[in-house]
């Protein structure tokens, strides 16, 4: 992409203002972990759409999480289909562990907030959230990945994740 | 899956009229009518733009891995739910143009324009 200096800043600035998670610059990674981190991330968005859909009133940020909901299964199904197609498990490991523990805290978060203020603070950390995982797969996860299948999974995900970015950019100016 | 009026009366003269008038421009379509492929890959409708015929067929392939839907904007037809791998026809009667979107993924729009 355009300028690294300018992802890492978008990267930075997203690990400060949303989820804290040391992800990314783990040079080294092997694709049993890198699928793993993308399983994890998929599955962590997941979970927000589920308390989404528990609390928002909002038919635009329902539709959104409906997406969300709908998508990161999707691509998690085929994630895993093609780790069993070749016969391997995913590999736990740091990266994925830090972004569950920020996960958490944002989840604790969402959960103490209802009508507007909840509406407004999911949609400003799915802006976010997106930003830093597809941040991260361009930059990170799909250049290190050696699998070609794997690599055109990811690289197809990433498609479907910065959709998901700009749709939720949309709803930010709406719910603001 | 949205098909031709075909039991309705004065269809068979329609199509009849677009036989004559599409075999005097010497198309080559035996039934007058064509069917139109509109390709959903990578987050988008492509071709995005289409001119067809009334009595025409487009038909929405899905290529992506998750679900989309074609829908035009102004209610005349509504895919609902493609599934990977799936599609989905609509038959386009009135001539004019049709704006559509993935009610999935607003950012994903497309035209279909007919006369
Ligand atoms: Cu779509």
């Amino acid at each position: 992409m355009k300028n690294k200096s300018f992802w890492s800043a978008i990267a930075i600035a997203s690990m400060l203002s949303a989820s804290p998670a040391a992800f990314a610059a783990d040079a080294g990674l092997n694709d049993l972990q890198i699928a793993h981190i993308a399983y994890t991330a998929g599955q962590i968005d997941i979970g927000y759409a589920e308390i989404a859909l528990k609390k928002t009133h909002d038919k635009d940020v329902r539709a959104f999480a409906d997406t969300m909901l709908r998508d990161h299964a999707k691509v998690n199904d085929a994630a895993l289909a093609l780790l069993k197609k070749l016969n391997v498990a995913p590999e736990d490991n740091a990266t994925s562990q830090s972004l569950e523990t920020a996960a958490a805290a944002k989840r604790a978060e969402l959960s103490a907030l209802k009508g507007a203020a909840f509406d407004k603070a999911y949609v400003a950390n799915e802006v976010a959230y997106h930003q830093l995982v597809n941040t991260t797969l361009d930059q990170t996860l799909i250049p290190e990945t050696k699998n070609a299948e794997l690599k055109a999974l990811l690289t197809s995900a990433l498609g479907i994740f910065t959709e998901h970015e700009r749709h939720a950019e949309t709803l930010e100016a709406e719910v603001k | 899956m949205q098909t031709a009026n075909a039991s309705r009366p004065g269809s068979a003269r329609r199509l009849l009229l677009a036989f004559l008038f599409l075999t005097a421009c010497s198309a080559p379509s035996v039934a007058g009518a064509e069917d139109h492929v509109v390709e959903i890959a990578n987050m988008a409708f492509s071709p995005a733009e289409i001119d067809v015929k009334v009595g025409d067929t487009v038909t929405f392939v899905n290529r992506d891995l998750v679900p989309h839907t074609a829908t035009a904007s102004g209610g005349e037809w509504d895919s609902g739910s493609i599934g990977a791998g799936d599609e989905w026809s609509v038959t386009i009667d009135k001539a004019g143009e049709t704006d559509y979107v993935c009610t999935f993924h607003p950012a994903m729009t497309g035209v279909v324009r007919s006369d």
